[in-house]
């Protein structure tokens, strides 16, 4: 009947069937209990391992040692493999030793696991960045800014924004740059620290309309932020408002006396307000003075460049140096015009006269584009000029 | 699951009228009922058993590797060079001297306990599996845990049933459902497991002892995830394939991981013969020299040849070596293995086939992508995975066991296609450059003869349509009357002597001339056919079954009427015992 099972045994077999599995129930339970202690203390035992070359990973990744630091990390994952953290700094190490087809792999397995991560998706960025995927590092920039953080995750995604347009800065990508300023200047608390660095993002940017107002919130807030007046002064400067410029600057400069940059930029804005012939409230005397101060100014800049171009204005043939050369011919026809503008010039009002003054000053602006660009290195007053020439009509705002 | 109980009814006996078999039957399923969930009990205790004793064994090895090697695998770390050989020599002797049954992959050593020693494998043998392999692979020897894990499990099976004192029968068979749940713990998976021991060590689909060989494998795997958790062996990169044409290059890595199976294959069976044939005291400092020499390996470079190299492999399938590093290590790790298995060092071949599979695939899939990258889809890591089944299907020679494997391993079924493809280039390369499987060349150098399981597949089954015959003669009918059938049977009609008889409703008979003969001078030439046939029906047969079937009836009756599956009254053909015997002398 029992095959199985030797006939000399078969009875106590029977009798002893159930009380075996009760044994072995028995065994096995204990047998349980004591593996599952040793596991227990066996994977403590790993985990404070892996701990412990995180920790010296970490430290070596700290202290710019990637390649040792990497070696860390991958032991530490051998001890527990799916430790987030552990996993996301190989991948940063990896990233930061050059391994960028490596870190990626681990990011991309990360990202999957959590698509929403925002440390992921910013090393991701980073990583994208590093290889000048512009479209790439945007996504994850963006999957970052609005991603999941453990802990202040507001402080993260700020970061995050102000690294892709920072990313964007640096591609030339202005426009787009500009889009996420605007966004995130808008997002701000109000922190100075924040608020400057973003207005000096605007200036990168080239924005500076922006730039200007965000520095004017800091200074609502703040009027004695030497950093913020000096970084209106500037802003005003390039958008030739230089009156407002001075007052900025000067402010400034009262408050750090010993910037020597800020001084210069303060001494520009005050030439170019001396210099600057189309300021409204003008006596006609004082813009005629001007107006000839410049014409003069520019008619020594041309002298001295001529001279040192080797190019003499006495007896020259304009045909025929201009087939000569094309740059002494210019300089030459702009004497040429700087002569024949003297007889206009005889009466002491006539240049305060607006067709007077106006192609005075086109000459005058024609000549010092001209001399800077074959002789650079201008004076002071010249590159007053030069500002001038860029917004004629404007520099008064 | 087919209980034994419903084994012991004969499929062939497809008879209409087979009321007393059925009888017969029932009586002895309340006795093999018993004794079959007893058996499928103990099934479930050796999973427990074999599932804790291979989680202890693993953490052994990890923590022998943390204490030989240290907690960092790094190159010029000369404890690379010192620990394998100082370990070799403690194991050496070890195995000469105290464990002698340890050394070896396992396999064998429980193909041998199946068929030769009755299921006998000695528990001193699990012991020293244990220590001796837990010791080499820790200390950086090219081995893997699963070999030895199957056969950790075989010996607590075969412990258990000889506690029990169970038949020599029953012993036998829990060799491999042992096999099958130390196996399964040690790769986490427990169909691949269930299918090498069906594959490599059974050798057949036997519903007797596939119950229980799945329920260990499961109880087992069961444990070691309660313990060391539910994850796949290895994390899978995302896998695509966006075109048909895309599997020709995983083709090209089955012809790849073909030629590099026979490569790792013929290395082991040129060296292992010449190092077990040196001197005697030399077999004590083989695995010492094998241990240097991968130690010096990983010291100047390559410490991942050293161990099983799990996390070696997990680290190629996501992309973190080049092509040139992953083809390097696939080579190192063929070399190391070599050395390490021939020289008798106890562990087994799995891990290192996968390793080898893993960067040969890694390695090939970077080629190709160097080259046809703008076609391509898969990344790198699913070449390594792919690589991991070719290489199992071409050197370990299971070809149904490497393609669950990797789909157990990862997770991801999507990959099927591909596997099936490369797979089959590799195995049908390496049968025909290297026609002896691994584990046939072993137990044959071992001077064994164990069954060959890839020829047993193979075999050529002869069936009872080979031998069948058409019917001469006519076919009578029961309701027919003896005058009437005696008259279509006339001599000058048919020359044959014995004629079947169509039973009304169904089934089959048989009638001699010589009884028609004999029932017409009895006057009985009116009577129906039928009347006159007293015995039992005809055994029936279809011709799909096996020749051997027919051999079971064909002494009992001159004819054996061969019917179709689905019309019992259709007659395909008759098979004598002439017959039978003159096909199997072809």
């Amino acid at each position: 009947v029992f095959p199985g099972i030797r006939r000399a045994n078969l009875k106590s077999f029977l009798s002893r069937a159930p009380i075996i599995f009760i044994l072995l129930f028995a065994t096995a339970v204990l047998a349980f209990l004591a593996v599952s202690h040793l596991v227990t203390r066996f994977r403590q035992q790993e985990k404070a391992l892996g701990r412990h070359l995180y920790a010296q990973g970490q430290a070596e990744h700290a202290s710019g040692d990637p390649e040792r630091a990497i070696a860390d990390f991958r032991a530490a994952l051998t001890y527990n493999r799916d430790d987030f953290q552990y996993q996301l700094s190989l991948a940063r190490a990896l990233r930061d030793s050059g391994r960028t087809g490596e870190a990626k792999t681990y990011l991309m397995n990360l990202w999957e696991r959590g698509p929403e991560d925002g440390a992921v998706n910013l090393a991701l960025g980073r990583l994208a960045a590093r290889e000048g995927a512009v479209s790439e590092a945007i996504h994850y920039y963006h999957n970052a800014t609005y991603g999941i953080w453990d802990a202040d995750a507001e402080t993260h995604r700020r970061n995050a924004e102000f690294e892709l347009i920072n990313f964007l800065l640096q591609q030339n990508a202005l426009p787009e740059a500009q889009g996420e300023l605007i966004t995130l200047s808008a997002s701000l608390p109000h922190d100075a620290e924040l608020e400057m660095q973003a207005a000096r993002m605007f200036g990168r940017a080239g924005d500076q309309e922006r730039t200007l107002s965000e520095y004017q919130v800091i200074l609502r807030h703040d009027r004695q932020n030497a950093a913020a007046l000096a970084g209106a002064g500037d802003a005003a400067f390039q958008l030739h408002r230089y009156r407002t410029a001075e007052r900025y600057l000067g402010d400034a400069s009262k408050l750090d006396p010993r910037n020597a940059p800020l001084e210069e930029s303060l001494d520009s804005a005050r030439l170019i307000l001396q210099a600057d012939p189309f300021s409204h409230g003008l006596s006609n005397a004082e813009r005629s003075r001007r107006i000839r101060g410049a014409l003069d100014n520019a008619g020594k800049h041309l002298e001295a460049c001529a001279k040192v171009q080797g190019i003499s204005f006495q007896g020259s043939n304009q045909e025929g140096d201009a087939q000569a050369d094309p740059l002494s011919s210019d300089l030459i026809s702009l004497h040429k015009s700087w002569l024949d503008m003297q007889p206009k010039l005889g009466r002491p009002s006539a240049a305060a006269e607006p067709d007077t003054s106006d192609s005075v000053m086109t000459l005058v602006f024609q000549i010092e584009e001209q001399t800077q660009k074959q002789c650079g290195e201008p004076t002071a007053m010249d590159r007053a000029l030069l500002q001038l020439a860029q917004k004629p009509q404007g520099a008064d705002q | 699951m087919d209980s034994p109980g419903s084994m012991e009814l004969d499929p062939a006996l497809s008879l209409p009228d087979a009321a007393p078999v059925r009888k017969l039957g029932r009586k002895s399923l309340s006795g093999t009922f018993r004794e079959d969930r007893f058996f499928l009990m103990l099934a479930v205790f050796i999973g427990l058993f074999s599932g804790l004793a291979v989680v202890c064994f693993r953490l052994a090895i990890d923590w022998s590797r943390i204490a030989l090697l240290g907690p960092v695998l790094q190159p010029h770390n000369v404890r690379l060079i010192i620990a394998p050989v100082v370990a070799s020599l403690l194991l050496t002797v070890l195995v000469i001297h105290v464990f002698p049954g340890a050394g070896g992959s396992g396999v064998n050593q429980t193909k041998s306990a199946l068929y030769i020693f009755n299921g006998f494998i000695p528990f001193k043998t699990a012991v020293g599996k244990f220590i001796t392999a837990a010791l080499a692979i820790g200390a950086g020897h090219s081995l893997g845990p699963e070999d030895p894990s199957l056969q950790i499990g075989a010996s607590l099976a075969s412990a258990l049933g000889r506690r029990m004192n169970l038949s020599r029968e029953r012993l036998r068979l829990l060799a491999p459902v042992g096999a099958a749940a130390g196996l399964a713990a040690a790769f986490n998976a427990p169909i691949s497991a269930v299918l090498f021991v069906i594959e490599e060590v059974i050798g057949r689909w036997s519903a007797g002892i596939l119950g229980s060989v799945v329920l260990s494998a499961i109880s087992s795997v069961v444990v070691v995830r309660w313990f060391l958790g539910s994850q796949p062996l290895f994390r899978i990169p995302p896998i695509t394939l966006a075109r048909p044409s895309e599997l020709i290059a995983y083709a090209l890595l089955g012809l790849v991981g073909g030629i590099a199976s026979v490569i790792f294959a013929k290395g082991i069976a040129y060296l292992r013969p010449r190092l077990r044939t040196l001197p005697r005291w030399s077999h004590y400092f083989q695995p010492a020299v094998a241990g240097l020499i991968i130690g010096l390996i990983g010291y100047l470079g390559a410490p991942q040849v050293m161990g099983a190299g799990y996390e070696f492999m997990d680290q190629a399938m996501h992309d973190q070596f080049t092509w040139q590093m992953l083809a390097a290590l696939a080579g190192l790790k063929i070399f190391a293995t070599t050395l390490s298995f021939t020289t008798g060092t106890p562990g087994g071949m799995f891990a290192p086939t996968l390793f080898i599979g893993a960067m040969l695939g890694g390695a090939v899939g970077g080629l190709e992508r160097h080259f046809w990258g703008a076609h391509l889809t898969g990344s790198t890591g699913t070449y390594a995975l792919v690589g991991m089944g070719v290489l199992f299907a071409g050197f370990l020679r299971a070809p149904m066991t490497s393609v669950f494997m990797v789909l157990e391993v990862s997770g991801e079924y999507s990959i099927i296609v591909p596997v099936i493809v490369a797979n089959t280039v590799a195995y049908v390369l390496s049968r025909s450059l290297q026609p002896v499987p691994i584990f046939d060349l072993l137990s044959r150098q071992d001077g064994l003869d164990l069954p060959s399981m890839e020829e047993q597949r193979e075999e050529n089954i002869l069936r009872i349509e080979d031998a069948m015959r058409p019917i001469e003669g006519p076919v009578l009918n029961s309701t027919e009357t003896v005058h009437e059938a005696n008259q279509r049977i006339q001599p000058s009609l048919s020359g044959a002597n014995t004629f079947l008889v169509r039973l009304s409703p169904a089934g089959w008979k048989s009638v001699t001339r010589e009884l028609l003969q004999q029932s017409l001078s009895e006057g009985k030439s009116e009577l129906s056919l039928g009347s006159i046939l007293t015995g039992p029906p005809l055994p029936i047969l279809h011709p799909d079954l096996p020749l051997d079937m027919a051999l079971r009836y064909v002494n009992q009756t001159e004819l054996v009427p061969v019917v179709s599956r689905a019309d019992f009254g259709k007659l395909e053909g008759v098979i004598s015992s002439d017959a039978v015997l003159s096909k199997y002398r072809q």
